[in-house]
């Protein structure tokens, strides 16, 4: 039950939909697939007086552009990402990803754009406060932060949680973000501001359009891990994305980027990690290396009632496990 | 199994299956009357706090709010789980002068809509006294520590501890005598995790009051229950009460007992003359709402050298949250559950039930055994392997056998336990298997690991009123209508009823329909809790039905000209034994007997409890006391898989011999093994609820992590017969609703041990504790080479 009034407005295109961003100032809120912003506004940690829905435009369906790469309206449904031959064929991982994401309940109703933009997540934020956490922390407009309770730098440590985030990164993929001057393309990294607070970069009467996917290089390969207790239905403990390629002879390493979400306020690049793996040849004694390296740059933020420590161990193992698994698949596509 | 039964044994489908699963069934949510106002609970935002003013003025000058209730409009009648001389009524139904957890209830709305509600409980101004707060039972114990309420009397005359609720203490022989002639001693301690009951219908009542009558509609586990609270607290007499049936989505223990929403609702409506209906949202459930008993255990236990327990000592701790709830139960029941399984010739038994500034406790399934025989089965088996035994041996060495006397007075029956074991090694391969990760380790890092946990469990115990009236009424065309205070929660009390009637009367399953758990209509019963409705409820309609038999028999021994003993029955019909062809319809006899007895239809009355010369329950102070004559038994065998770089284990395969008598309906207690496995595995692997400072961080199905289908293991399960159903005869099943969550959890963490060498004495067994008890191994091992 949501407990309190707003407007609705359900533009039919997206010029519709800016203009109304534009004129209603920084309450309104676009409505996508719903399922981040509306148990948001249960726990009325949104209260937005306007909801723009995009419930009536139609997303165009995934498709290959001139120069091969690969065009997702963000309009489209997880289901749709995930199912669509192109995208299994074209960016695997990112079908893999958007796989990870819920449940397929959730899945028919979330989006793309709506996942690269959900908000970022904590215990003591994520709850009904009738009762429990009563007084606002920094992200609810308060003065306090109750996980780091010696947090008092007003800025906010939750976690940045989209399962699909890292994966497109890790494939370089890009994104065109329409505003009231129009359209504007931008490497997906770039929206992410790093700050629990407000995490993403959108202006107030932005959206986002498109995701754009880079054709793979030759001797490419892929690794994607989303760490959770469970199987399903949960957000993930730790989230690792790679993409390794090789250099003719199948053995030294081109090129790699490394993504991880769910470990700070957003998906993290290891640059470092990146660089030293840089013409190294990839055995298993250099992948181990390299997974510890990596576990080392990134300091990931306890949450969920998850340590630290474990998850520096969970991001070494899995590194480990799918830097392997893309260099076999770098190997052999088919693998 | 009795030969020549046609409904008992037989897994007929549930009478309210196709209303479930069609989305037919009528929650108590689906439940709408005219005029219908909304009701809310106003909650405290502190874990202890003294409450120096209310202010509900500007509440109720709110337009649509049609009433705002507090502590000052109740008669302060108190209630509680447990009412006895020795521990009374200890809760009001809305916080009087105190709040003791987070989300206690202080208020409560009614309004026109949800919105309304909502405004009027912002609307409503507190002003409190903060007072310190503890959490932790052990601190809460010691001397000094923030009083919540002054320790039991009792209790406080010998011994120096604070916020005791209650204890139980109780045990026989000497102890310290045992422990000197011991060839082996050791103690442990186990603690485990803050689990939920995760049903999937939140709590739900509609109440509406109308010509002096209270009707109530609330998803619950026991109507009579439900009325005797609701009736008390609002000084109303029983009959003006009435609970009505409606379909329930899961129990587990936790909708026993009297919530403040059920009585806000009843209050409400009672005020305002208008239908109130109040919707528990999940994450007040989580937050304010009664959750399973945390127990810490320290168990001391000295064999002989081929693994004879002479002495064992526990003491368990329970978390009892800030009323005295099941508290004080678990603590006795931890007891019980560590005397019946093995025979222990001197015990000691000390268990504190100690409150703490959080919410009080409900019963879970299993009520404390998870935690017992996680604790005793683990050690257990660190006794075999420092005795160089194994799992088996050790446990056939101590298990009880048929027939044994208990230290209770109760008597173990035809106890199953020593078949269970052997037939859970043989048909698991336990011993071919069990130490094999260990000794030939393979190359890669996954460890499969196999490991047993026993247990017993009581069905059908003293506790007022565990008895059950059940009435069956015959039709005209021989059909029949069975008024039966006994609640479907689920486990399928409806249809194995049904299989009962059908089965004493000889008519068939369609021609039986229930009027269940309505307060008016129906006789006393229970409710489905404390186990053993199959068997109390069960042999009810067995009399019932078998009442009616005699009648229509005595009627066909009068129109056929027979003797009664020369008469048979079946099919809706009363038949000549040497003649089958000779016969007549209950239909005849039915309209013979309206005819030619001034109106007198057929109708059997039966009504069963457990030994009824027996005083109303035992002393949950002292033990002292008949129980039950009913103790199921059961051995179950875990096979894990151990990822050793990763500490995730996961269960792969679960085996569950069991005696529960004899199965009325095999599907039925199939699905009871099959679900209390995964809810075991829950237990295991992944359910906590997180804590801090008394506020719940993760109230939500998202963070809650249950098992989803993903999770669940192969469960397979044979039933060890013996006991048996013979028409016109009283029988005895046994327990299976609830005590296989328990040898279940102890076998996982047995089969942990077993795949990687790591002993955790704690659940979850969760991945960080796996990989730290690894390292920890890896520590040793190095320090020993050095």
């Amino acid at each position: 039950m949501i407990l309190f009034e707003f407007d609705h407005e359900r533009p039919n295109t997206p010029d519709e939909a800016v203009a109304l961003l534009t004129h209603a100032g920084p309450d309104a809120r676009l409505l996508a697939g719903g399922t981040d912003l509306i148990p948001n506004m249960r726990y009325r940690t949104v209260t937005p007086a306007l909801l723009v829905s995009l419930g009536a435009i139609q997303p165009e369906a995934p498709r290959e552009e001139k120069d091969g790469s690969l065009r997702l309206d963000a309009l489209a449904k997880l289901v749709t990402i995930e199912n669509s031959a192109l995208v299994r064929k074209r960016a695997p991982m990112l079908a893999e990803s958007a796989h990870t994401v819920a449940g397929n309940q959730i899945r028919q109703m979330g989006t793309l754009g709506g996942n690269l933009c959900q908000d970022t997540r904590c215990l003591y934020f994520n709850q009904q406060h009738d009762f429990q956490f009563v007084a606002p922390c920094y992200k609810r407009g308060g003065d306090c932060c109750y996980p780091f309770p010696r947090n008092d730098k007003s800025t906010c440590w939750s976690v940045f949680m989209s399962d699909i985030a890292p994966a497109l990164i890790a494939l370089k993929a890009e994104i065109e973000i329409q505003g009231e001057q129009g359209l504007r393309r931008q490497p997906l990294e770039a929206l992410y501001a790093g700050d629990g607070l407000k995490p993403h970069k959108l202006g107030q009467a932005e959206l986002l359009r498109a995701v754009i996917v880079p054709p793979a290089s030759p001797r490419q390969g892929w690794g994607y891990h989303k760490e959770s207790v469970r199987g399903g239905l949960e957000f993930g403990m730790a989230i690792l994305a790679a993409t390794v390629t090789l250099a003719a002879d199948s053995k030294a390493c081109e090129g790699a980027r490394l993504a991880l979400g769910a470990v700070r306020e957003a998906p993290v690049r290891l640059t470092e990690t990146e660089k030293a793996m840089a013409g190294q040849a990839l055995d298993a004694e250099r992948i181990a290396e390299i997974a510890e390296a990596a576990s080392q740059e990134v300091n990931p933020l306890p949450h969920h009632g998850f340590t630290k420590a474990h998850l520096r161990d969970v991001i070494r193992i899995q590194m480990r496990r799918l830097l392997a698994r893309a260099v076999e698949r770098a190997v052999n596509p088919n693998a | 199994m009795d030969q020549g039964l046609n409904f008992i044994g037989k897994s007929f489908k549930r009478k309210d299956g196709p209303d479930k699963v069609t989305g037919r069934a009528a929650y108590t949510q689906d439940i709408r009357l005219p005029n219908m106002l909304v009701g809310r609970v106003l909650r405290s935002p502190h874990p202890h706090a003294r409450i120096v003013r209310i202010d509900t003025a500007k509440a109720k000058a709110l337009a649509g709010v049609k009433a705002v209730i507090t502590a000052a409009d109740t008669k302060g009648i108190k209630h509680g789980f447990v009412e006895t001389p020795r521990y009374p009524a200890d809760q009001s139904v809305l916080a009087q002068g105190k709040v003791r957890h987070v989300g206690e209830a202080i208020a409560a709305v009614a309004a026109i809509d949800e919105i309304t509600a909502q405004r009027a409980l912002e609307a409503i101004e507190i002003e409190y006294e903060i007072l310190p707060a503890v959490f932790e039972p052990e601190a809460a114990m010691q001397p000094g520590a923030p009083e919540i309420h002054p320790s039991h009397p009792k209790v406080a005359m010998k011994e120096n501890w604070a916020n005791i609720g209650g204890k139980t203490e109780t045990g026989w022989g000497d102890v310290e005598k045992g422990f000197a002639e011991s060839d082996y001693v050791r103690e442990d301690r186990f603690d485990c995790q803050l689990r939920t009951h995760g049903y999937l219908e939140p709590h739900v009542t509609l109440a509406h009051w109308e010509a002096e009558k209270l009707n109530v509609w609330t998803s619950s586990m026991g109507a009579f229950v439900k009325r005797a609270k609701l009736a008390k607290t609002l000084d109303l007499p029983f009959a003006a009460v009435r609970i009505h049936k409606s379909y329930v989505g899961g129990t587990f223990g936790g909708k026993i007992d009297l919530y403040p929403h059920e009585y806000a609702a009843a209050r409400l409506a009672m005020i305002t003359g208008r239908p109130v209906k109040i919707v528990i949202t999940r994450e007040e459930i989580f937050q304010a709402f009664r959750h399973a008993q945390p127990l810490i255990i320290e168990v001391k236990t000295g064999v002989k050298k081929d693994g004879t327990i002479l002495a064992q000592e526990m003491k368990v701790i329970n978390n009892s949250g800030a009323y005295r709830g099941s508290g004080v139960v678990v603590i006795f029941l931890a007891w019980g559950f560590t005397m019946t399984a093995y025979r222990i010739p001197n015990l000691k038994f000390q268990g504190y039930s100690v409150y703490t500034n959080l919410t009080e406790r409900a019963p879970q399934r299993g009520h404390g055994n998870p935690k017992v025989r996680f604790a005793i089965e683990s050690q257990m088996d660190m006794i075999a392997e420092a005795l160089g035994l194994d799992p088996i041996q050790i446990r056939l060495k101590n298990a009880r056998d048929a027939w044994e006397q208990l230290p209770n007075g109760d008597n173990t029956h035809q106890a199953g336990l020593k078949d269970c074991i052997k037939i859970a090694a043989e048909r698991s391969g336990l011993l071919a298997k069990y130490g094999q990760s260990r000794k030939n380790p393979p190359a890669d890092t996954i460890r499969r690991g196999v490991g047993i946990g026993i247990s017993s469990y009581m069905g059908g115990t003293l506790i007022y009123p565990n008895g059950s009236g059940v009435i069956v009424k015959m039709n005209d065309d021989g059909s029949a209508t069975v008024l039966t205070g006994a609640i479907d929660i689920g486990q399928g009390s409806e249809t194995v009823i049904a299989q009962i009637v059908a089965e004493e009367l000889g008519i068939g399953m369609e021609d039986v329909r229930l009027i269940s758990s309505d307060t008016d209509t129906t006789p006393q019963d229970i409710g489905a809790w404390i186990s053993g409705m199959t068997y109390v409820t069960g042999n009810a309609a067995r009399v019932a039905a078998g009442n009616a038999r005699e009648k229509l028999l005595a009627l066909g021994a009068d129109r056929l000209g027979l003797e009664v003993s020369e008469l048979g029955f079946g099919n809706k019909s009363v038949f000549a034994k040497a003649n089958p062809d000779l016969k007549i319809t209950y239909r005849e006899l039915i309209a013979a007997s309206i005819a030619t007895k001034r109106g007198d239809t057929v109708i059997g009355e039966g009504f069963w409890r457990t030994m009824r010369d027996e005083p109303a329950h035992p002393s949950l102070a002292t033990a002292k006391g008949r129980w039950t004559e009913n103790y199921a038994y059961s051995a179950q065998v875990a096979e894990v898989e151990v990822d050793l770089e990763t500490g995730k284990a996961r269960l792969v395969k679960a085996l569950t011999v069991h005696d529960c008598g004899f199965p009325i309906n095999p599907a039925l207690v199939k699905g009871q093994v099959d679900g209390q496995v995964s809810m075991a595995l829950g237990h295991a692997f992944m359910e906590e609820i997180l804590i801090k400072d008394g506020y719940v961080l993760n109230p939500t199905w998202l963070d809650y992590r249950m098992p989803t289908v993903h999770e669940l293991a192969l469960s397979e399960d044979v039933d060890v017969i013996t006991e048996k159903y013979q028409v016109g005869k009283a029988y005895r099943t046994k327990e299976v609703g609830e005590g296989l969550v328990s040898g279940i959890l102890a076998a996982i963490g047995n089969a942990i041990y077993d795949a990687t060498g790591v002993r955790l004495h704690s659940t979850p067994f969760s991945a960080d504790k796996i990989l730290a008890g690894l390292r920890k191994i890896e520590r040793q091992k190095r320090q020993a080479a050095e």
